[in-house]
């Protein structure tokens, strides 16, 4: 796994089903194309997603974690979106603190139209993590 | 912070002051029930009584040399489902204060009815070192104190940087006072008007106690800020948090002791953790191994993100670790780290709202990838 080349990262994409996974549905409408690797998973607000679960697929084996949901002032629940960016910061404070890469997680948001914006979010992550490398903590059977 | 406070005479000590003057407060009706820890009949540790009788006041101790539980839990339990109908005056320590008034904002306790009071606190020694020798632990605590020697505490009482007057209704300051007095502080309305109650004019000057208190403040801050940088150059980086955290048995007794870790179910207890053998034999086959029971490193970071917003750095857990794992201090480093990116002090005050509860919209940007042109890379490969 040392060449970058053979390096195949897996990602866990978390997509709102209102915004996120509309803008996977877009992109597959227009035939665009995203790394195989990233592996979507649809909540229903990314404001419901638990910290806990965007740090338990990276100590699981994920090499990275990205999340989308709505642009501010368009979610579903008003401010499901707000709350998932607070959220985001305190996971991003505990990785920086415990020195886990807080770089392997992303909070992007995407809209239900932008098919463009998931598959170059998708893509761009993957070669981000690439770059990363994989994730220590994966390969680790005493956590 | 009122800048007056009234004078108490302690010629005897803080401690028979303190008791002295709560057993006035009982005998005027001022207050209807005391929460204080007392000395247990035994004499080797203290517990959380819930008093009515002031004869039974006599073992009262508003500062044991431990903290066998954390006060806020008792307070919660206390005052879980509504006010009382009677005044209750909580002697806890200040750590125990704040972490009432987080428990307030999540609905665990209720505080209208009830009265904080708090001591300028020393730290507490660790429980294991006090259990060794009660009588001994006991006078190396006295001892201690005096001089305000934080080197007998625990690790975190050491670095302990909000020893003093929390959002108590009435502080009890210590420092900086003349001999044979102390202060009590009014923290607010309701603190003022017991000691309106209790004829103690509220007219002695603080300039002496804010000093010291400030001095004390600052210097506690630096060394905090040192034993943090010193602790996160040990454990960043998953080589070093696994050194730390592979001694864990999944007691689970940091969760429990916890005050702010309050759920009815835990997530780390529950269902959703407890899977069927594929899945750990998948996780296994993919990692190579896995350790039984799985899941030590998850519910370690899982929890900070539960509880560190609200985390007084209290050393209770590191207290219940049958293993010695230094989890208040991790737990202190991420707590600060994570209050500070929110601008959060837990237990400062009872109007500031929980980070997770409250949001703004203009804010954290810093966390949204910035998207500023189409990555076109992937398509061009494709083409």
């Amino acid at each position: 796994m040392s060449d970058e080349q053979e390096f195949e990262p897996r990602i866990i994409y978390f997509l709102c089903s209102w915004c996120g996974s509309g803008g996977g549905e877009t992109a597959a409408a227009h035939h665009l194309h995203y790394p195989e690797n990233v592996r979507p998973s649809r909540v229903n607000c990314t404001g419901a997603l638990p910290a806990v679960h965007i740090i338990r697929p990276l100590i699981e084996g994920a090499d990275g974690v990205v999340i989308s949901g709505c642009y501010p002032g368009d979610c579903h629940y008003n401010d499901g979106n707000f709350r998932a960016r607070r959220r985001v910061a305190l996971v991003k404070s505990i990785l920086d603190t415990l020195g886990l890469e807080p770089e392997r997680v992303w909070f992007r948001y995407v809209a239900h139209g932008e098919g463009q914006r998931f598959v170059d979010t998708a893509t761009e992550f993957n070669d981000h993590i690439k770059k990363l490398g994989p994730n220590p903590l994966k390969t680790r059977s005493d956590t | 912070m009122n800048d007056k406070g009234a004078i108490l005479p302690a010629e005897n000590g803080v401690e028979a002051a303190v008791v002295g003057w709560l057993k006035e407060a009982l005998n005027k009706k001022v207050f209807d029930a005391l929460l204080m820890p007392v000395q247990v009949p035994a004499g080797d540790s203290f517990a959380y009584l819930l008093l009515q009788n002031p004869a039974l006041l006599e073992n009262g101790s508003p500062l044991p040399p431990v903290m066998p539980v954390q006060g806020a839990r008792a307070i919660s339990r206390l005052t879980m489902r509504g006010n009382g109908s009677k005044r209750i005056a909580a002697v806890v320590r200040p750590c125990e204060a704040r972490a009432a008034i987080e428990l307030t904002k999540l609905e665990q306790a209720h505080l209208d009815n009830l009265w904080l009071i708090t001591v300028d606190c020393p730290g507490v020694l660790p429980l294991s070192d006090y259990l060794d020798d009660p009588a001994a632990g006991a006078a190396r605590f006295v001892e201690a104190s005096q001089h305000w020697d934080r080197a007998p505490m625990r690790p975190v009482c050491q670095i302990c940087h909000r020893f003093s007057m929390p959002a108590s209704d009435l502080h009890v300051g210590t420092l900086g006072s003349a001999d044979g007095a102390v202060f009590v502080i009014p923290g607010s309305p309701k603190g003022e008007r017991v000691l309106e109650s209790m004829d103690m004019p509220v007219d002695a000057a603080l300039d002496d106690w804010a000093a010291q208190v400030k001095e004390m403040e600052e210097a506690q801050t630096e060394r905090r800020q040192q034993a943090h940088a010193d602790l996160r150059a040990g454990i960043a980086g998953p080589d070093g948090l696994l050194d730390v955290f592979s001694d864990c048995i999944n007691c689970h007794n940091c969760q429990r002791v916890c005050p702010v870790c309050y759920c009815r179910q835990c997530y780390f207890e529950s269902a959703a953790l407890k899977l069927p053998p594929e899945n750990y034999l998948t996780r296994s086959k993919r990692k190579g191994a896995l350790r039984f029971p799985p899941d030590t490193l998850l519910f370690h970071i899982g929890r900070a993100s539960h509880m560190i917003l609200s985390c007084v750095s209290c050393g209770a857990c590191e207290d219940a670790c049958p293993m010695s794992i230094p989890v208040a201090q991790v737990f202190s480093l991420l707590a600060d780290r994570a209050q500070e990116t929110f601008g959060y002090v837990a237990g400062k005050s009872l109007d500031d709202p929980l980070p997770l509860v409250a949001y703004e919209m203009d804010e954290f940007h810093q966390v949204e990838q910035p998207y500023v042109e189409i990555y076109h890379k992937r398509e061009v490969q494709d083409a």
